[in-house]
């Protein structure tokens, strides 16, 4: 079974993301923001990273640049699920070594497919 | 004498502008604090009600996550329509967070501008010490207005509104 981190500093998105991939049959582990994520990272492998990008502590960008330089975190596929949508934020995801951005409201079989897909 | 008069209508007028500035700084405040009332009640009657659609919603999706463990193929096409009627409520419930972050941030720019403005008050609560001279007038409504944009010009800091529009909303870029 694959494991997922959702980090998110709002209670209801990660229920909504915990709710949508464990229906798909995936684990997840949660965190509360990007300081919490790499901590949890950090302490247990993990097949996906799904970020918000405002948050407290440590943002979406810092955390994706931050498990970027960790070994095991090099090629583990990292989303950003944001409500940002602007191109230079998407550049900045990009650069970073995001492997995709979402933009929230996210649609639940949509989340999926592209969980699929960057699993593979 | 006609200085002394000319000096004694400019510190009029100057006292009058500094009035009308106290005048507009505490309407602008009673109606803020009219808003951030209104806001606060908003706030309160979104979170009930997402907090009961919650109660359902996670009722509804343990019991569904549960059920399609170990369930044949007929039942689990069952399953699925309802995990389709819960993937869309899922949505929906994005939606009232993001609204509630919004009021989250709203109310914070209210209360800033507020605190703003109540420091700007406070700059005319002492009496002027040379009430007939035009000078000491104008400095204090200078103050006041320097607060007043200062508010203005820190209204966005800290308020981090999220920024979804529904053009893009759940749209996916893969790099």
């Amino acid at each position: 079974m694959k494991t997922i981190l959702a980090v998110d500093d709002s209670a209801t998105m990660r229920e909504m993301v915990t709710f949508v991939l464990e229906s798909a049959g995936y684990r997840v582990i949660e965190a509360e923001d990007g300081a919490q994520g790499l901590d949890r990272a950090s302490a247990q492998n993990v097949d996906l990273v799904i970020t918000d990008q405002n948050m407290p502590n440590m943002d979406g960008l810092t955390l994706v640049r931050s498990l970027r330089e960790l070994r095991d975190y090099k090629s583990v596929p990292i989303l950003l699920l944001t409500t940002e949508s602007s191109d230079s934020m998407k550049s900045q995801g990009r650069a970073a070594g995001a492997t995709g951005w979402l933009v929230k409201p996210f649609d639940p079989a949509t989340l999926l497919e592209v969980v699929q897909k960057v699993l593979r | 004498m006609n200085r002394k008069a000319n000096g004694s209508t400019h510190a009029s007028d100057a006292a009058k502008a500094a009035d009308l500035l106290v005048t507009v700084a505490s309407t602008l405040n009673e109606r803020l604090a009219v808003t951030a009332d209104e806001l606060a009640r908003s706030q309160s009657l979104l979170r009930e009600a997402s907090d009961e659609l919650m109660t359902a919603f996670r009722g509804a999706a343990d019991r569904i996550v549960a059920a399609q463990r170990g369930a044949d193929a007929e039942k689990s096409d069952e399953y699925g329509l309802v995990l389709d009627h819960l993937y869309r409520a899922c949505q929906h419930l994005q939606s009232h967070d993001l609204v509630n972050q919004l009021i989250d941030a709203q109310k914070l720019r209210v209360d800033k501008m507020r605190e703003k403005l109540v420091q700007a008050l406070s700059l005319a609560a002492p009496p002027v010490s040379r009430p007939d001279e035009a000078e000491p007038w104008i400095e204090r409504s200078r103050a006041m207005l320097d607060c007043i944009v200062a508010g203005i010009r820190q209204i966005d800091q800290d308020a981090h509104a999220p920024l979804g529009d529904k053009h893009h909303a759940g749209s996916v870029d893969l790099f």
